[in-house]
């Protein structure tokens, strides 16, 4: 996975470098993207802190240089409206992840700990540190309350089984951005038999999330 | 018929709709523990006797089990659904819950919450730089930096970004930026007006 | 309805979800049933209609909880066994076939779809026209549900929703939900900031407190 970084503002990727250097403008469309994506998505992707640091570090950025600005200058208040806007879609997406990890955290977990070395997590240290607690927590609780008051051989609950795991079959819609071949898609009913498509780029589809899940985490499509 | 104690929370809890906190039934809890208890110990009896030939105990047996599998699924899906509730206080009220709310709530929710709480403001701090990003600010996409507001009650002096205080009086309006007055809105202290 | 509680929500189709209150109260709802041998005395454990100490006679009709069936269900020796609801069987198959939007899903139900697709837990030879009815029925139903859902808007709409099954008035509040919210856009009011619905639901009952 190449590294993002927020400095310099033009786009020098030349081929060989293994730092992609992002220009602010980029770095907020990729913001956009996992945020709509996650959004979207009925499971957990995987993890962006690059993105997260540099849009922190963005936001930090314009906050000093706002610091610096004369008062009552007219651009004060339109970057204040851009750091507001950022900060709103940040927010949001690290939101709905929280959200996503509360909902599902055996299923995260779970997932995280089977993970092979090298494979990208879909939870960073942070997300990763608040899950273990949030489960931790919830089986403490459940066991103290209730558990350990009932008899010996129902002491016992998995929350891996209690605990809803997402719906993959559930349907999103998606716009192409790179165009893909011969994607398999399941019958629907008994009549029919699986079959294979083509995605045009530009094009839109709704779809199921299965389906389509690598095309999500290699950025080939963007949930919309 | 067993298993009706347990059922009976599970529809109370139900019945309170919009993620809303009904009192925490300590009592029907523990009725429906010791049922479990006696249907456990009849069971413990009956399943010797059949394993000793009595044949005719073995639907009994099972039968009771269903009954204690039912009561242990009704008591975690109560106590289960009432952490989401009480999660979703945190998001909506804030950190500080009134009493109103916290007399519904039993000793070992309250000290779930506060864990809960705790993780996630060791959470939030991590993300976004020095101060961290408080994630229960920015609910909606902002459309303009400061926003009218009426005040609904009498909530005291309150610091804006500059340094300069202001008096929330009940009725009185301000002109003020939307990210220092988002969680008192929420909290029913000040009402967003649109022009 | 608060915007932050996110309640584990019923499992698909022949699948129950542990910890949902809607699959919990869906299993409660009862099914006919006849005991297959003498049952032993179930007094403590069925209550009442079963009197004290007596032995159940073979042939006896009971009207069991679905989440008890399917538990019995499980062992080999078959001590019960179920029948069809009769909103499951032949005649109101053939009801609903020639006009699924006159029944009232509520009275009958109020959880016709998801206890429909629960009995399919059971071997019955009936099975696939179940499936096949309850799918139709959805089918035939939901336009009219939908159409509604975006129409009623500022109406009363509690005349049809009062014969919808619990999935339909899921489907229903869901569909008045983003009415809503698409007028309130249109009206450059969903920038709004407003008082949290569980802040407003304690807040009124703190004032009353403070008054007394």
């Amino acid at each position: 996975m190449a590294a993002v970084s927020s400095e310099g503002t033009e786009a020098d990727s030349d081929g060989g470098s293994e730092e992609l250097v992002l220009t602010p403008a980029q770095l907020i469309r990729s913001l956009e993207q996992a945020w709509l994506n996650e959004k979207f998505a009925p499971e957990l992707l995987e993890s962006k802190p690059e993105i997260v640091e540099c849009v922190v570090e963005q936001l930090d950025h314009m906050e000093a240089n706002l610091k610096r600005a004369k008062r009552g200058d007219l651009k004060v208040s339109v970057h204040r409206m851009e750091i507001e806007r950022i900060r709103y879609v940040l927010s949001s997406y690290l939101r709905c992840r929280l959200v996503k990890i509360e909902k599902f955290f055996p299923h995260v977990l779970e997932k995280e700990k089977s993970r092979a070395e090298g494979e990208p997590s879909i939870l960073s240290p942070e997300e990763f540190a608040f899950a273990k607690e949030y489960m931790a927590n919830t089986e403490t609780y459940l066991k103290n309350v209730a558990l350990k008051h009932m008899p010996p051989n129902l002491q016992k609950v998995s929350l891996l089984k209690s605990v809803p795991k997402p719906n993959l079959d559930s349907f999103v819609f998606l716009r192409v951005l790179e165009r893909q071949e011969n994607i398999l898609v399941e019958p629907e009913t008994d009549e029919q038999r699986e079959y294979t498509i083509d995605l045009e780029e530009g094009s839109q589809h709704l779809i199921r999330y299965k389906t389509i899940a690598p095309l999500v985490a290699s950025g080939a499509v963007q949930l919309i | 018929m067993a298993g009706e104690r347990a059922a009976e929370l599970v529809r109370e809890l139900h019945r309170a709709a919009g993620g809303h906190l009904p009192p925490f039934r300590a009592e029907g809890l523990r009725q429906t523990l010791e049922e479990m208890r006696v249907l456990y110990e009849r069971n413990q009896a009956d399943v010797s006797e059949a394993k000793s030939g009595r044949t005719d105990l073995i639907f009994l047996v099972r039968f009771r089990h269903c009954c204690l599998l039912r009561n242990q699924r009704c008591i975690l899906a109560y106590l289960y659904d009432r952490l989401l509730r009480i999660r979703a206080l945190r998001w909506e009220y804030g950190s500080v819950l009134p009493n109103t709310i916290q007399f519904h709530m039993s000793a070992e929710e309250v000290e779930w919450f506060n864990r809960y709480k705790k993780s996630l403001a060791t959470y939030m701090r991590s993300v976004g730089g020095e101060e961290g990003l408080d994630l229960t600010q920015d609910i909606k996409p902002p459309k303009s930096l400061y926003i009218e507001v009426r005040c609904l009650r009498d909530y005291g002096e309150f610091e804006i970004d500059d340094g300069t205080t202001i008096l929330l009086k009940k009725n009185s309006q301000h002109f003020l930026p939307r990210w220092k007055c988002e969680q008192l809105i929420r909290q029913g202290v000040l009402e967003h007006i649109l022009s | 309805m608060s915007e932050a509680y996110f309640p584990v929500g019923p499992g698909l189709g022949l699948e129950e979800n542990f910890l949902s209150l809607d699959d919990i109260l869906m299993s409660q709802e009862k099914l006919p049933g006849r005991a297959e041998s003498t049952l032993p005395p179930l007094t403590f454990a069925l209550g009442q209609g079963v009197s004290t100490g007596d032995s159940i006679p073979e042939g006896s009709k009971l009207e069991i909880p679905l989440w008890l069936a399917k538990g019995l269900y499980e062992s080999k020796r078959r001590i019960i066994s179920v029948e069809l609801p009769k909103i499951y069987k032949e005649a109101w198959r053939t009801v609903f076939s020639a006009d699924a939007s006159v029944v009232d899903l509520h009275k009958m139900g109020p959880y016709y779809y998801r206890f429909g697709s629960q009995l399919l837990n059971f071997d019955n030879p009936e099975n696939p026209e179940i499936a096949q009815t309850i799918l139709q029925t959805f089918i035939s139903r939901f336009r009219r549900i939908m159409d509604s859902s975006q129409n009623a808007y500022n109406e009363d709409a509690s005349a049809l929703v009062a014969r919808l099954d619990e999935l339909e008035r899921a489907l229903f509040r869901a569909g008045q939900k983003e009415l809503n919210d698409f007028q309130c856009w249109e009206k450059g009011q969903a920038s709004q900031i407003t008082a949290s619905s569980l802040v407003q639901n304690y807040g009124k009952r703190k004032f009353t407190d403070m008054d007394g």
